[in-house]
């Protein structure tokens, strides 16, 4: 029998669906790290993307018998999460981190980096992911989704028309502006 | 005006998105072009930072908190 880890997604979700709902536990484990990191640029709130992920799973498990295997399992995930967010957004006034006062608070979110860079390399990078973080932020929602879709979460413009429900031309041109955007938004940063 | 034009089309030529024609020809003008090559290359650090930031961690509680919360479902729908 495989072990568990070689399972593909769509194998995981059949056992589900059998009556193995332990096993919804690897589909957790698989994602939970790339929706964090869809939500919270999204949302700008740590706490709420880790509510809202909760939501994205919950959501997820209840709607797996609607879910086609013909389609990649990831798009699907990354839309319901998409959508959440979404609606999230839409309804209330969103509760933003404030980068610059979480510093100590964020160190124990972020992946440890590298020791490569010198104390100096280390802080200009950390001011510049927070500019960009911050450039991002300011950007329309659409606009945002693409960013952190294509850039942060490598996504192919045919899974992000999917995920987005635009045509793959649409996503295209949108990219391309938004990225012009964020340069502009940098250059009056510096 | 021929660099307006270079310009709008970098996003799309550093994706590689034209057929080779297109592209050499754009490649030529940023080779004789310092301000569109500068352009070319500010857009193409803005990709790599946006590339390499760091993520963000799950908190250690996270899956079994999502656990929890689809057996308390269940336990609601059977209920």
């Amino acid at each position: 029998m495989k072990q568990q880890e070689f399972l593909t997604d769509i194998e995981i979700v059949e056992k589900v669906k059998k009556g193995d709902k332990d096993s919804f536990s690897l589909l957790v484990e698989r994602y939970q790290k790339g929706l964090i990191n869809l939500l919270f640029p999204l949302l700008r709130n740590y706490e709420e993307a880790i509510e809202l992920c909760q939501e994205v799973f919950l959501k997820v498990y209840s709607h797996l018998d609607q879910y086609d295997s013909h389609y990649k399992f990831s798009t699907w995930i990354y839309r319901i999460a998409n959508n959440l967010a979404i609606d999230h957004l839409r309804k209330g006034t969103p509760k933003i981190d404030s980068i610059d006062e979480k510093d100590e608070d964020e160190e124990s979110k972020i992946e440890i980096e590298s020791n490569d860079l010198s104390p100096q390399e280390r802080l200009e990078k950390k001011i510049m992911e927070k500019e960009i973080l911050t450039a991002i932020s300011s950007l329309d929602t659409l606009s945002r989704e693409l960013i952190i879709l294509r850039h942060i979460h490598f996504r192919s413009y045919e899974e992000m028309a999917k995920i987005t429900n635009l045509p793959v031309g649409t996503v295209k041109n949108k990219i391309f502006r938004a990225r012009k955007e964020l340069m502009k938004k940098l250059e009056k940063v510096k | 005006m021929i660099c307006k034009k270079i310009v709008e089309l970098l996003p799309r030529f550093i994706e590689n998105d034209f057929s080779k024609e297109e592209y050499a020809e754009i490649a030529r003008h940023l080779e004789e072009c310092e301000r569109c090559k500068k352009e070319y290359e500010a857009m193409k650090k803005l990709i790599d930072r946006l590339e390499t930031m760091p993520l963000l961690n799950v908190p250690k509680s996270f899956k079994e908190s999502v656990m929890k919360s689809l057996k308390d479902l269940k336990d609601k729908n059977d209920g």
